[in-house]
């Protein structure tokens, strides 16, 4: 019985000392995974409708911290049906084969009053590539909000093969930007 | 005028029947930027007839030929404004971005929606078919002033000499 409560005990303390690296939660409502690719110089730009993010994070000890996104890519959205209907395919995002793109970060670190740096990795497509995300914290009544944006090669990636890897029409770089709400529970 | 709309012609019947590929979005992007060059060519030209007088007929041609005279450029007017306009609405109902020759950015003109697309597009085909008739007959009749009746048309046609009776 003792044993049990020492037990107890222990586990609450612990749990106790994950908590205080506070964790946070994803409010759908209102986050914004965005992403912008190029059609002859002009943004073709798309959304990602599903996805979700957690965070371990204290802004004064960033070091601490883990960053994890799941991305539904079928959720993707060009808001063209012709688009919408040609990157379901194998030569872009292939949605059979490829539903689910996830981002994993174990280091994070404060490059600015309130800028901080994630760098981990991006698995896309059957690719896992090191990206390093930047984003801006900032604190909330009720929760906090990041937002950022970076560019990644959609070469790396295997997004637009055969003909489509010529970066003439459709340009190799693709901007991704996130504003993503966070409450503070597990 | 005349040869920025064969190079039209040319880029949209390439473009329209190309598979799938980067070289069939170029030709489109490129058959989209000549179109709305010829839509602003074709409204300042329009403006330019309304604005002075109609060349005048050579004297001799009777009441037929100046009734399909009449008919004609009034339709090749049309088809000039209907067949850029037709193919922005596909653009915009298909909400596909343009920038003009990596330039200027195209607004859209109707909101995204496939049936608008599917039917603007039918609109685009048939003007341009009607268009393609026209622009022979144009051809014809022009050769026809110079070989056959032997008047100065063609010559006015090619090198403007406005006024001139």
């Amino acid at each position: 019985m003792k044993r049990l409560a020492l037990l107890c005990a222990l586990l609450a303390a612990n749990a106790f000392a994950v908590a205080s690296a506070a964790d946070w939660k994803m409010d759908p409502t209102g986050s914004r995974l965005e992403f912008a690719a190029t059609f002859e110089k002009a943004p073709a730009p798309g959304v990602f409708k599903e996805f979700d993010a957690r965070l371990r994070f204290d802004p004064d000890k960033p070091g601490s911290g883990a960053l994890d996104v799941t991305i539904d890519v079928a959720s993707a959205d060009m808001s063209s049906a012709d688009v919408n209907a040609a990157i379901r395919g194998p030569e872009w995002f292939d949605f059979a084969k490829f539903p689910r793109a996830e981002f994993h970060a174990t280091e994070i670190r404060r490059v600015g009053a309130d800028r901080y740096l994630a760098r981990g990795k991006l698995s896309l497509k059957g690719a896992t590539q090191a990206v390093e995300v930047p984003f801006k914290w900032t604190p909330s009544a009720d929760g906090a909000t990041m937002e950022g944006e970076f560019v990644v090669k959609r070469g790396a990636f295997g997004i637009g093969t055969g003909e489509w890897s010529a970066t003439d029409v459709i340009g190799a770089d693709v901007n991704v930007k996130f504003l993503v709400r966070l409450r503070k529970g597990r | 005028m005349a040869a920025l709309i064969l190079a039209q012609i040319a880029l949209g019947l390439a473009a329209a029947n190309w598979h799938l590929s980067p070289t069939k979005l170029t030709l489109f992007f490129w058959h989209k930027s000549t179109g709305m060059l010829i839509l602003a060519l074709a409204l300042l030209r329009l403006l330019w007839r309304l604005a002075n007088p109609t060349p005048v007929l050579p004297a001799g041609t009777s009441a037929w030929e100046r009734a399909a005279a009449r008919a004609s450029h009034a339709f090749l007017y049309c088809a000039m404004i209907a067949l850029p306009v037709t193919g922005w609405i596909v653009n915009s109902a298909a909400n596909v971005p343009l920038k003009i020759f990596h330039l200027v950015p195209l607004p859209a003109i109707v909101a995204p929606d496939k049936a608008t697309e599917n039917l603007a597009a039918l609109a685009h085909f048939w003007i341009f078919t009607l268009f393609a008739a026209l622009l022979a007959l144009h051809a014809g009749a022009a050769l026809r002033h110079h070989v056959v009746k032997r008047n100065d048309v063609l010559t006015r046609m090619l090198f403007a000499s406005p006024g001139r009776e």
